[in-house]
This record gives C-alpha cells, sequence and structure tokens, in this order.
C-alpha cells in the first residue's frame, strides 16, 4: 500500500528495535525513579533529613537530561522508524486510539514540564510545595505508562476488540492486565540501577549513601522477583495459543533467551552485591548493570515483537502490512482474499504491474534483465521484507559478521533449497509454519518470486549455484 | 489507478475516531506551540554562539549568553514533546501523506531522531560544561548544526508529502525500485529560510524580551535587562521586513505549483508588515514584553494556517479533503481524552505557575491560590486512575 524503505546498512526493523530498547530504557527509569525520589522526599520531609536532597537533586539533573529528554526523544524515533518501517501497523493503532496517545501526551506533557519545574525549584520553593511535585511526577509516569501499554499489548491480543469494533476492547485487552503490573514491577529494577548509578557517584562515607544504595538495591530485588512472579503466573498464561507456539519456536533468534536469562541472573547478582556491600559500589558496576539491562531489554522486547508473528497486529494484519480478516462492526474486508483472487502486481499502489517495470540489468536483480526477477523483486520486498533480508542492501557485514534479518539467502541455503522449483514448491508450504502467513497472489507471481530469490541465493552464495554445484560433483 | 484513487486506498480503513476538521483544527493549533520551541531551541542556540564568539569581550553580551546556552536544551525538548500532537493530528487525517513521505525518506526519517539526540546532548554539554566561561563553543555550533539539519529533514518530510503526484516516479525512478529511502526528494528554500532560520529570530526577539520582563523583579542589574529587551525589539525590527521578503519568494517558488501563490503572498506579506509596524511602535519593550510574546504567537498561528492551506490546495486537485475523511465516533476515546484533558491542563497550568513563581523573585514565593490549585490538581492526577481503573474494569465486564 505504501513505498517500502528496506533499510540500509541493517534491516529498518533493526533500527526500530534499538531505538525501541533505548527508549524502554529511559523511560522505565523515568517512572520508577519518580516513585524512588518521591519515596526518599517524603522521608526528607518527614524525618527532616537534609541529606537525601543531595542525591534527589543530582537524580533530577540526570533524569532531565538523559532519562525524560531522551526518552522524549527515542519515543519520537520509535514513531519515526515504525512509520518508515511499517506504516500500516502504526496506522492501525493510530486511527484506533489517536485519542489514547492524546491522553498519553498530557501525561507525557506533565512528566517533562515536571521534571523542569522540580528541578529548578530545588531550595526555591517550601518542602511540602516540592513534594508535591514528586507526588506529581510519579503519577505522571504511571499514567504514561497505563497508556502506553493499552496500546502496545493491543497488537498481541485485541480481544474482543474483534467483535465490538470499540477502542476501549481493543485497549483494555486480555494482556494489558499483566503487562502493566509487570512492567511497573521490572521498573523498580531498571531504577535500582539507576539510583546505583547516581549513589555510587558520591564519594564513600558521604551523606546516606551506603543507605540509599541498600534502598534501591532492596526496590530492584523486590521489583526483579514480582516482574518474575507476574510474568509466570500471569502473562504467559494468558498469551494466545500462536504466541505459546513461537516462544520456542526458530522464529525467536538463538541468542535471546540467553541474553535476557544472563541479564536477569547478572542483575540479580549485582543488586545483592549492592544490598550487602554498598560501600563497595562503584559507578563503573551501575554503568555495566545498564549495558546488560539494555542487552536484557532489547532482548525481552523483541521476544514481545516476534510472539505476535506472522501478524503485525494480531489475527488482523499481516506483517506484510495486508489486512486478513474481515471485521464487519467497522466495514473492514480482507485484503488478502482479494489479492489472492487479483494478483498483487498493479492492484496496490506502490506495488508496480510488470509493465512499469524497467527490465534492465542491476545489481538490485543480480545482474539479470529478466522481466520475471524484476517482478519477484518488487513481490519479495512487499511479502517477506517486513521480516527478512531480501537483498543485500540491508546486510552490512563488520568484522566478517554479516547483520542481515532472517536473510531470505540464509535460510534457503540452509533448507537447501537452490533452485526456482524447490523455493516454489517451498512457499506453496509456508503458510504451514505457525510464524508465516501464506503467499498471497497469483501462481504466476508465486513463479517470479522464487525466480527472484533463486538469483539472491546463488549471488549471495555462489557456491549454490548449479554450474558450481556440478563442479564440485565432478572434482 | 489515479492519484485521487491511490490516495482513497491508501487511508486506513478504520477511519478516523472523531470528526475530522476537529482534528485539522487541532493539528493547526497543536504545532504552533512546536514551531515555537523549535524556533526559540535554534534561536537561542545561535545567540550563545554569537555571543560567545563575537562578543566575548562584552559582559552583557556574555551573560545573555549564557542564558540562551540554558534556554537551548530546555527548547529542544519541550519542541519535541509539542511535536508529539501535531504529529498524532497529521497521521490521522493525512495518513497517505504522512506515512508515503516518511517511506519514501526512510533512511532521513528513521535517522532524524539521533540527529536530535546528537544535538540536544551537544546543546547540554555546552550549557553545563561551557557556558560559564565560553569553552566548548564548538559543541554549540555542532549541535546548532544538527538541530538546523533535522529541520531540513522535517522540512523535506512534509515537503514531499504535498506532492502525491510525484511519489511514484521518487519510488520507481527509471521503473525500477529504490528502497533505500536516503534522497532528498523534494525541498523548497525560501519556504524553509521563512520558517527556520527567519522564526527563529523573531522567536528568539520575543524570548529574549520575555526573559528580560521575567526577571524584573529578581535582579537588580537593570541596565542589563533594558539592554536585553531592547536587542530584542532591534532584532525583530531587522528581521521583520527580511520575513516577508523570504515569504514572498516562498510565494513565487512553491505557490505556482499548487495555484496559491496569492494565498501565500497576501497573508505572509500582511504578517510581515504588521511585526514591522509592532516592531517600530514599541518603544518600551521591557514593559510589553508579555504582548509581544502573544503577538508573535499570533503570527505563528497565521502561519499554521497558511502551510494547511497550501495542503489543502495541494490535496484538493486530486479530490481529498479532510471534510470526506471517514470517521465514526468512538465514544470510549472521546471518554478517556476528555477525562485526561481536564486533569491534564489542571496539572499543566500549576506546573508552570510554580515555575513562573518560583523564579521570578527572589524570595521565590508561591502564592496561596496557587498552592490550592496545586492542591486540587494533584488530587485530580490521582482521581484520574480511579477514573481509568473504572472505566478498564467496565469494559472487561461489559463491553464483550
Amino acid at each position: 500500500m505504501y513505498p517500502f524503505w528496506e533499510g540500509l546498512f541493517i534491516h529498518s526493523t533493526l533500527y526500530l528495535a534499538f531505538t525501541s530498547a533505548f527508549h524502554v530504557l529511559a523511560s522505565h527509569i523515568t517512572v520508577a525513579a519518580a516513585w524512588f525520589n518521591l519515596y526518599l522526599e517524603r522521608r526528607a520531609v518527614r524525618e527532616n533529613r537534609e541529606e537525601f536532597y543531595v542525591y534527589l537533586k543530582r537524580s533530577a539533573l540526570g533524569l532531565l537530561v538523559f532519562a525524560y529528554v531522551f526518552g522524549a526523544l527515542a519515543g519520537v524515533g520509535i514513531w519515526q522508524t515504525t512509520t518508515a518501517a511499517n506504516p500500516r501497523g502504526i496506522s492501525t493503532l493510530i486511527h484506533n486510539f489517536v485519542l489514547y496517545w492524546g491522553s498519553e501526551w498530557y501525561m507525557f506533557l506533565i512528566d517533562v514540564i515536571g521534571i523542569i519545574a522540580y528541578y529548578y525549584t530545588f531550595g526555591r520553593v517550601s518542602r511540602q510545595t516540592h513534594l508535591r511535585l514528586a507526588w506529581i511526577l510519579a503519577l505522571g509516569g504511571t499514567g504514561t505508562l497505563s497508556i502506553i501499554v493499552g496500546i502496545l499489548s493491543f497488537k498481541l491480543t485485541p480481544s474482543a476488540w474483534f467483535e465490538t469494533g470499540l477502542s476501549l476492547s481493543g485497549f483494555f485487552n486480555t494482556t494489558f492486565w499483566p503487562q502493566l503490573f509487570m512492567r511497573f514491577a521490572f521498573m523498580f529494577t531498571i531504577t535500582a540501577a539507576w539510583a546505583l548509578l547516581i549513589a555510587g557517584s558520591f564519594p564513600r562515607g558521604f551523606y546516606q549513601r551506603e543507605h540509599i544504595i541498600r534502598r534501591a538495591a532492596l526496590f530492584g530485588l523486590i521489583g526483579l522477583f514480582a516482574g518474575i512472579a507476574i510474568w509466570l503466573t500471569w502473562f504467559e498464561p494468558s498469551l494466545p495459543v500462536n504466541a505459546k507456539a513461537i516462544l520456542p519456536s526458530r522464529a525467536i533468534p538463538a541468542p535471546t533467551f540467553p541474553m535476557i536469562y544472563f541479564g536477569l541472573i547478572a542483575t540479580f547478582i549485582g543488586l545483592v552485591f549492592a544490598f550487602v556491600a554498598p560501600q563497595m559500589q562503584r559507578r563503573i558496576f551501575a554503568v555495566g548493570a545498564m549495558v546488560v539491562l539494555f542487552g536484557a531489554i532489547f532482548g525481552a522486547e523483541r521476544t514481545r515483537e516476534v510472539l505476535r508473528k506472522p501478524d503485525i497486529i494480531s489475527g488482523y494484519m499481516s506483517s506484510n502490512q495486508l489486512l486478513f480478516r474481515d471485521i464487519p462492526v467497522r466495514g473492514i474486508a480482507s485484503e488478502e482474499k482479494r489479492l489472492s483472487q487479483t494478483g498483487m502486481l498493479g492492484n496496490l499502489p506502490f506495488v508496480p504491474a510488470p509493465d512499469k517495470m524497467a527490465n534492465v540489468a542491476s545489481d538490485l536483480t543480480f545482474g539479470s534483465s529478466d522481466p520475471e526477477i524484476a517482478a519477484g523483486r518488487v513481490l519479495a520486498i512487499q511479502q517477506c521484507g517486513s521480516c527478512h533480508s531480501v537483498s543485500k542492501q540491508t546486510a552490512m557485514t563488520v568484522a566478517g559478521v554479516r547483520l542481515d534479518l532472517r536473510s531470505q539467502a540464509n535460510l534457503l541455503k540452509m533448507r537447501n533449497l537452490t533452485t526456482a522449483s524447490k523455493i516454489d514448491a517451498y512457499l506453496k508450504s509456508i503458510g504451514g509454519f505457525p510464524y508465516m502467513h501464506p503467499f498471497v497472489g497469483t501462481d504466476a507471481e508465486r513463479r517470479a518470486l522464487a525466480r527472484y530469490f533463486e538469483a539472491f541465493l546463488h549471488s549471495t552464495y555462489p557456491e549454490t549455484a548449479p554450474t558450481s554445484q556440478a563442479q564440485q560433483e565432478v572434482k | 489507478m489515479t492519484v485521487g484513487e491511490m490516495l482513497k486506498m491508501m487511508r486506513d480503513p478504520l477511519g478516523a475516531p472523531f470528526f475530522p476538521p476537529a482534528l485539522q483544527v487541532l493539528l493547526v493549533v497543536t504545532w504552533v506551540l512546536h514551531i515555537f520551541f523549535v524556533t526559540t531551541a535554534l534561536g537561542s542556540s545561535a545567540l550563545s554562539i554569537f555571543a560567545f564568539t563575537f562578543r566575548r569581550t562584552s559582559e552583557s553580551w556574555l551573560q545573555l549568553g549564557r542564558i540562551a546556552a540554558r534556554l537551548s536544551p530546555n527548547s529542544v525538548g519541550l519542541g519535541i514533546v509539542t511535536g508529539i500532537a501535531p504529529l498524532l493530528f497529521v497521521q490521522t487525517i493525512y495518513d497517505p501523506l504522512w506515512y508515503a513521505a516518511n517511506t519514501l525518506s526512510g533512511f532521513w526519517s528513521a535517522m532524524f531522531i539521533f540527529i536530535m539526540m546528537g544535538g540536544y546532548s551537544l546543546a547540554y554539554v555546552f550549557y553545563l560544561k561551557g557556558s560559564k566561561d565560553g569553552r566548548l563553543v564548538f559543541t554549540a555550533a555542532l549541535s546548532f548544526v544538527l538541530l538546523f539539519f533535522a529541520g531540513w529533514v522535517m522540512h523535506v518530510l512534509h515537503s514531499v508529502s504535498i506532492r502525491p503526484d510525484q511519489w511514484l516516479r521518487w519510488y520507481m525512478p527509471d521503473g525500477v525500485i529504490d528502497t533505500r529511502g536516503v534522497t532528498f526528494h523534494a525541498y523548497n528554500i525560501p519556504r524553509l529560510v521563512f520558517l527556520l532560520p527567519l522564526q527563529a529570530a523573531l522567536s528568539l526577539s520575543a524570548v529574549v524580551m520575555f526573559a528580560a520582563w521575567y526577571m524584573r523583579k529578581r535582579s537588580d542589574d537593570h541596565a542589563f535587562l533594558e539592554w536585553t529587551a531592547g536587542l530584542g525589539r532591534k532584532l525583530g525590527l531587522v528581521v521583520s521586513p527580511i520575513y516577508g521578503v523570504a515569504g514572498l519568494a516562498w510565494a513565487l517558488t512553491e505557490g505556482p505549483e499548487f495555484g496559491v501563490t496569492a494565498l501565500i503572498a497576501v497573508p505572509v506579506l500582511g504578517l510581515s508588515a504588521a511585526l514591522t509596524g509592532y516592531f517600530l511602535a514599541l518603544k518600551r519593550p521591557i514593559d510589553k514584553a508579555p504582548l509581544s510574546l502573544a503577538v508573535w504567537l499570533a503570527a505563528l498561528l497565521g502561519v499554521a494556517v497558511i502551510r494547511e492551506a497550501i495542503r489543502v490546495a495541494s490535496m484538493a486537485r486530486f479530490g481529498y479533503s479532510v471534510a470526506d475523511y471517514p470517521y465514526r465516533m468512538d465514544w470510549g476515546s472521546i471518554l478517556v481524552f476528555g477525562g485526561t484533558t481536564i486533569v491534564g491542563v489542571m496539572v499543566v497550568l500549576y506546573l508552570v505557575l510554580v515555575l513562573y513563581q518560583a523564579n521570578a523573585s527572589k524570595e521565590g514565593t508561591i502564592s496561596p491560590r496557587v498552592e490550592r490549585l496545586g492542591k486540587i490538581a494533584t488530587g485530580m492526577l490521582g482521581a484520574w486512575f480511579g477514573f481509568f481503573f473504572l472505566v478498564g474494569i467496565y469494559t472487561v465486564l461489559f463491553l464483550r
């Protein structure tokens, strides 16, 4: 439906993944740090503990400079990268939830103006007034979280929305509640790393350094256990059947789970260490914890995204941005049905008919001027490009490692599907995988796609080309 | 398939959840705040660089440069936050335009935020580490370049979005699909000059006067404040006529393409003349600073309307109109948004008043009325969660 941006050097989805992981890290810090700061500030006021303000001011500056604005920037970054990578997916969310996002915007405005007010009024307003600002920051941040989780979880479980067509049904869906509470819990773990970073920068024995480190570690440990408990007893059981089937499948790249487990264990050890020996805490440990958490969050967020596969909006829109479900209450008809009959080429605005394509030999068609391969390229981009590298454009090589995303060339080579006929037979059957949709289009279009993939494979791995194979057999 | 048919097909089948022309009004109004902060960020960044590079011997300039260095990153933050609202509304009623532009320029769309992060970080580095004694001016300069480049990217995205008749040609140059998204397909330099550097200067003019007015009660250096306000007025006076010239160039270069030459030329020349007249007549800039700020915001509203009129004219060529955009009143959305708006406005108002009063005088006294507002606003924010969860529970139990 829209022009397709494959990405450059790396796949478009990876731009999104990195931006998202960073946003989650920064935004989760803001919410739970606001609660932790509130806790300390309440004690500062009630117990007349002046020394807590030293920590609070330094934390607030860090939050103002790093977490709030970088969180906001990365949030907008998600908009931009999602829009470029999968515009119809974000369009569905916007057209369902624009006013919820508008509501989140108010909370966000409260957060950003709030942290500016909070930081720039230290010592300039009464303690009670400043404490009120702390309350506003904690509540505003939690409001932001509450709203965005409804929109995010809709992608995995639109639930009753299919029947009612009402935004409320989609928003308060079946995974909304467990995800909300799980994220809230894990936020304290992330925030503990933040508090360790701030408090760890104080000289040893400085004011309440050790006390704050121990409290932060305790908050973090409680958040960690609560988050894991919610995942095991509430969130995971509420996942749809398809998502549960995907969880152990190869759709989730191999290093993902080890990365998450390592992150959890390392965080646990780090927090216990901070709790037991706060005097040993150094800023470098906290920075390390942040890096580990970034890795774990990256893995967890990628998993959350993959759980919906092969859809961008589960049960409604496939990753290639075609609608495949009728929703009578909203007057929506499946596009896949129609396009399976009419064919893809020439029937969507940016999927041109063969007569509109130039059949010139170029790197994009691996040196071929065959019109069938040119048509196959268009289909590969539209049907597969959202989740796979379908050209060399998104496969930058760093230190000998090719940074592609589930490259079709790799997959075909792994399955020993080296000829167009084998690939075509495979494409006929891909709908059988839990994480794949059937090919949409005519038989001729599917054959064209197979021809393109054959050329892609042979160009990427010349040893798979028939002449090369024949030569090897002769040897 | 005609361009008009293509645009209709590209619209999201779900339609808008609210009356689309109302969303169009919100789009225009929220853009005013956004562009104000964006141009303030650029203007204050330029001012701090100028002060610390060319006026190092003048204490007044350095003092103003420090204020500008502090203003710049905070304005970037507010520019980003206020940019989210128009971003929401443009996607709702102009989805074909926005999404096509972002995919055609995908690489720059994705890079935008990294460019912004670089610009913002460097602005903060200069504010925290350099603005005291004027070291690290290169960080401020680099920050300005990055922030301006981010503005250029947004300008290109908008320019691409209002030219749907060119999209296919850009996507398939010579019949071969280009999925790299690296080309700057469309731009209009006079428009860019009008919207960014010149408006940055005018935003700076208004903000500088306002800052002088605001600091009156807590600063004893009245000479500096008078000088600052006078500088703001002078800047406004010099830039306003140039603003008109750039606007005319914009009208003459972009106008004919959409048949809106007069529609751009007349109001921008009018705005330029009105602003020039205002600055000429402004005798005590420090006393009239709030009025000057209001005048400038009103001028920005005028520009926002002109911008929207160009988009409407461009789309009308293909039969695309916001008035025809399908919609279905979604009462759940309206309920949540309405409730949050009441709470949000109260809390934001309270925060702004606290910021204002805390720094307006030497003592930083918060008035009892504002304190009372704070109690109510905080209570309302707490109550919002009750409202939110009740709506959730009602949905789970009854909307099935």
